[in-house]
């Protein structure tokens, strides 16, 4: 499921309406006041959020020297970075990497395009709001394991529709059966559930485009194309980029679907999937440790990519003024 | 074409987000022994349909009313936990002026961009030891690392709207910070504070990677990861129809909050940028 | 291995020929009551006052007898519930194994995969069986396949409940046809040419999952080969099939996955998928490698309708095909074992609880109700079964079970399967000359630690 940290696209505008709320007085024994109790204040979260990730991630690292296998508590023996060699010049780390990638970029750019024009719709229309706002809605609260089972079935050829409804494929096509449809069926169940939030973080961009511009465009004799890609999509630059980042990263951790669709069979599988699977099913957690950290680094490098990459301001994402 | 496209786009949309809720509503309701013999197509065919009775067996399935109990359980409570903490700390933010503040909003978003599949394989070598594996709070805190920083977003976008003109006025009267925060300010923010609160439900009611890992039994087992487990009469296939009616019944509380709520759930995901 | 489906999420199997499915689910009567027994464990663990509550986690396989057998079996000093555990055995096998690694005292009874047996007891989490009880599990009367599977470096660590085996089942009709003379001995050879010729096919389980290893140890076995030796070394055991008899078994698979009789679902087929293919719309029938509820299956076909009285007399049996001519075969063994959580709070009981669902009535019972053939030797003169089958029948599975092979004993027995799942599968891929030889140096890739599965 998507975040919504991103909701401030809109942010800095009226940040700025506001001007420096929060400025420190003049009278610093108040400033000082007020810094013991901010941090009070956010201490009881910043507490929680160490134990809950911090610890794990440091308990991970430590595991990750290991070859320890929970079936075999009494084998468990040092190896230095052993594990992370063996990760990083496997075959099948890179392959599910690069399906991993793969994943991301195409559901991304989908839901971007579909998103967008869900954005504009919603955007322009003015009666039945209420019903709109409730369907999208609904594929946003909607279980990402309800949404892969209601797929799987749908693209199923003894129970399913999709067969019956495309007329180039045979009834007994069977999706799950080879790569290629396999992967297809797991993003079109992937892009159902989070494409509308994307569009919801594009029409909170959109809100911020002033009409006046547009009109004035027009008034130029811009089509509706110009005015498109030369007045809207730049002045909601900053809200499709940190949409972009957030369903990105999301993307990149894909787990669900694949567990529910195919179990990352017939090469399907993501690395969050082999990460879980080393662990969980197979009870290594020494390289199953390796995994995780190099997960998580490998999260870090995408949202590092992307910020320096289309420059995306994360001031705003961060709600600052 | 602003005047055919625009009612295009709402069929479209409208058809992209209820069509396959309709198919699993219509799945639900073919017979277990149809979907043994292969029922393709949209609707139940004649003589393939089961009437209620997928959704009887689903509800009078033990292990299922206890995974809905264990999800509204263990969701309310990392959402309670997470909006009290979020509260506090979003109010600090968004108001205050302090050291650390930019630290704990990038905090936050970097755990908020935590994969959380790296998390489980410690967490189940450490909830194991300390007796913590499938039990409520053996899920709720592992939780938090999602409720937690999602709840901090949304409360400081939320509380960045509220006037702090009456706090100040309440100074002026001589109330302390914390007194004008208790006075004045929660009532003020309650309506933002419960819009954050449904969307870090939304996310906890979501989680599957977790309720996989961390639980074993029906104890602790939340809805996805029961449905993921679901037994039908064909031990070689899934039970469609059953998982479906399954499915329906886990996805109506979502329904409901959608319906009452629906206006302040994407004034929560757009933070006030669109005028609902 | 019992017939239920390893991993099926997603692979969906081809669909059948209708008229010979629908009455194969009633059978089993696996079914959502069945799911309800499952009591939950809130009511486990509110009862302080009364008798204390062991839990058996069962698979899904013959769960109303299974819960009969609990209900006989409980005592004034106990009372047994059931825990149903997921449909795969790859599933079955991480929900227990969490438990138990979790040293949950809850897990007082399991019913475990006969190949799961080593890992557990390996690691520590089943209790060893003393002296008198181990003795009584694995006496003269139980059958040999079944007794190893339940020991491990030499002490016991399970009673066997039932036995599983898979042997030919075919339509006589079809092998006359052919003119196979299936009253001697058989060759894969010779079943794949027979139906090539008369047009049949012939069923096996080639899907990524545990019962194609099931087919795979079968055809290595009965080459006179092994997977792996020196088991007990764990890590270090000796790997074998690169060697004739796995080069013999690969040829078998790549000699079906190029033929005409082959199903068309091959690399995706289960116990299930082959079924329909017995009694198709048209055509002549199959020759199918499958475990001992096929019997009773087609047998309720007759009673739903689904096929005539005639055409279920068509359908025979004989001795799982050989590897190589004049090499007895070594039919698969399956099954369940019943051991005891090493954490339990009540290990005394729970051993007598686990005597009791594997006595020699328990085992009728569960062969005679749900087609779950006995491990023990005794049971198969039992009146009740000589009813139920024909008696030739009964002695091809004695026998089967008998002398049949068991998948490799090891603690890293999971690993060892999915490490071939992941070289032999797809079956069309599958080429004497590399793939064992491949199989071999990813198997010691992984249990090295230098590969990831």
């Amino acid at each position: 499921m998507s975040t919504s940290y991103v909701a401030t696209a809109g942010e800095d505008a009226q940040a700025k309406k506001r001007g420096k709320k929060g400025a420190p007085s003049a009278d610093s024994e108040r400033s000082r006041g007020e810094n013991a109790l901010g941090r009070k204040l956010v201490a009881p979260a910043i507490v929680v959020m160490l134990i809950v990730t911090a610890f794990p991630m440091l308990r991970a690292l430590y595991l990750s020297v290991f070859n320890y296998s929970l079936t075999a508590p009494e084998d468990r023996e040092f190896v230095g970075l052993q594990n992370y060699v063996t990760a990083l010049t496997d075959p099948l780390f890179w392959r599910d990497t690069g399906v991993t990638v793969l994943y991301m970029l195409v559901t991304v750019a989908i839901e971007l395009v579909i998103g967008f024009v869900f954005a504009m719709v919603m955007h322009r229309v003015v009666f039945a709001r209420g019903v709109i706002r409730t369907s999208i809605l609904i594929p946003y609260g909607i279980i990402t394991v309800v949404s892969g089972f209601a797929w799987q079935f749908a693209f199923s050829y003894q129970n399913g529709f999709v067969n019956g409804w495309l007329p180039f494929l045979e009834a007994d096509f069977n999706w799950f059966g080879d790569s290629t449809p396999a992967i297809i069926a797991i993003m079109v169940s992937e892009i159902w559930k989070t494409t509308p939030f994307m569009s919801l973080l594009l029409l909170a961009g959109l809100a911020q485009v002033s009409e006046d511009m547009i009109e004035a465009a027009k008034v130029d004799g811009a089509t509706w194309w110009q005015r498109l890609w030369k007045v809207i999509l730049p002045n909601m630059r900053a809200a499709i980029m940190v949409a972009v980042l957030f369903r990105a990263l999301d993307a990149y951790r894909i787990f669900d679907n694949i567990a529910v669709m195919t179990a990352g069979a017939v090469g399907t599988e993501s690395i969050s999937f082999l990460t879980y699977r080393q662990t969980i099913e197979q009870f290594q957690l020494g390289i199953g440790s390796a995994l995780s950290v190099l997960l998580f680094l490998s999260v870090i490098l995408i949202a590092f990519l992307i910020v320096k990459l289309f420059k995306v301001d994360l001031a705003q994402a961060r709600q600052e003024s | 074409m602003r005047k055919i496209g625009v009612p295009v786009g709402v069929a479209l949309i409208l058809v992209w987000c209820l069509l396959p809720v309709v198919w699993i509503i219509s799945l639900s309701f073919k017979s277990q022994s149809a979907i043994t013999n292969g029922s393709p197509g949209f609707f139940p065919a004649s003589g393939d349909g089961a009437g209620w009775a997928n959704y009887v067996d689903v509800i009078e399935n033990d292990q299922f009313r206890r995974a809905i109990l264990n999800s509204i359980g263990i969701s309310l409570i990392a959402t309670l936990l997470s909006v009290i903490i979020a509260t506090l700390a979003a109010y600090a933010i968004a108001r205050l002026e302090f050291k650390g503040k930019k630290f704990v909003l990038t905090m936050a978003l970097a755990i908020a961009m935590f994969p959380v599949v790296s998390l489980v394989g410690p967490l189940f070598d450490m909830w194991r030891s300390i007796g913590l594996y499938d039990t409520w709070p053996g899920l709720i805190i592992p939780y938090m690392s999602f409720t937690l920083p999602l709840a901090i977003w949304t409360l400081s976008a939320f509380f960045r709207e509220i006037p702090w003109e009456l706090e100040q006025a309440a100074q002026v009267d001589g109330a302390t910070s914390w007194q004008a925060f208790r006075k004045v300010i929660v009532p003020l923010a309650a309506p933002g504070v419960f819009t954050a609160a449904i969307l870090t439900f939304f996310f906890a009611w979501n989680d599957f990677v977790f309720g996989i890992s961390l639980t074993s039994t029906e104890n602790a087992r939340p809805i996805p990861a029961a449905l993921s487990f679901f037994v039908g009469q064909d031990p070689f296939n899934r039970p469609a129809s059953l998982l479906a009616a399954g499915a329906v019944v886990s996805t109506i509380p979502i329904i409901v909050i959608v319906l009452l709520f629906q206006r302040k759930i994407v004034a929560g995901l757009t933070s006030g940028a669109v005028k609902g | 291995m019992r017939h239920t489906v390893d991993d099926d999420r997603g692979q969906v199997v081809a669909r059948r020929p209708r008229s010979v499915l629908g009455r194969r689910a009633r059978r089993r009567g696996v079914g959502l009551a069945a799911l309800a027994l499952a009591a939950p464990l809130l009511a486990a663990c509110s009862g302080d006052s009364g008798p204390p509550t062991l839990n058996w986690y069962v698979n899904p396989d013959g769960v109303d007898t299974l819960g009969k057998l609990a209900e006989q079996c409980s005592t004034d000093d106990y009372d047994i519930e059931l825990q149903l555990l997921p449909t795969g055995a790859t599933d079955q096998r991480v929900q227990l194994a969490r438990r138990l690694a979790a040293k949950d005292d809850s897990t007082d009874l399991m019913s475990l995969d006969p190949v799961f047996v080593a890992e557990f007891a390996n690691a520590g989490w089943l209790e060893e069986l003393p002296q008198e009880a181990a003795d009584k599990a694995t006496e003269d009367d139980v059958l040999r396949g079944a007794a190893e599977t339940v020991t491990w470096d030499d002490k016991v660590y399970a009673f066997p409940q039932w036995a599983n085996t898979q042997v030919l089942w075919f339509r006589k009709s079809l092998a006359e046809q052919a003119g196979l003379d299936m009253s001697q001995p058989v060759t894969w050879e010779q079943v794949i040419d027979a139906a090539n010729e008369a047009g049949g096919k012939v069923g096996v389980q080639a899907n990524k999952y545990e019962a194609y290893v099931v087919w795979i140890n079968a055809l290595v076995q009965g080459a006179g080969g092994q997977i792996i030796s020196d088991n007990e070394a764990g890590k270090d055991a000796t790997i074998e099939i690169d060697s004739e008899a796995g080069q013999a078994a690969a040829a078998v698979i790549e000699q079906l996955a190029g033929a005409d009789a082959a199903q068309p679902d091959l690399t995706t087929s289960n116990e299930g998928s082959s079924l329909g293919w017995m009694y198709p719309a048209e055509g002549p029938g199959e020759f199918m490698v499958n475990w001992t509820f096929v019997y009773k299956n087609y047998q309720g076909l007759v009673d739903s309708g689904e096929i005539t009285q005639e055409q279920f007399d068509d359908l025979g049996w004989a001795r799982y095909p050989a590897t190589v001519e004049g090499e007895q075969s070594k039919p698969p063994v399956g099954g369940i074992d019943i051991g005891v959580g090493a954490f339990s709070q009540h290990p005394e009981f729970a051993l007598e609880a686990a005597e009791c669902v594997t006595s020699e009535e328990a085992q009728v019972a569960l062969a005679v109700d749900e087609g779950l053939m006995p491990a023990r030797n005794s049971a198969y003169d039992s009146p009740k079964l000589a009813e139920a089958y024909p008696k030739d029948l009964l002695e091809l599975f004695r026998d089967s079970v008998d002398t049949g092979g068991p998948r490799p004993e090891s603690a890293y027995y999971a690993t060892i399967s999915a490490a071939l799942q992941s070289v032999w599968h797809a079956p069309t891929s599958v080429d004497p000359d590399s793939t064992p030889e491949e199989s071999a140096d990813f198997l010691r890739d992984v249990l090295d630690g230098k590969a990831l599965l």
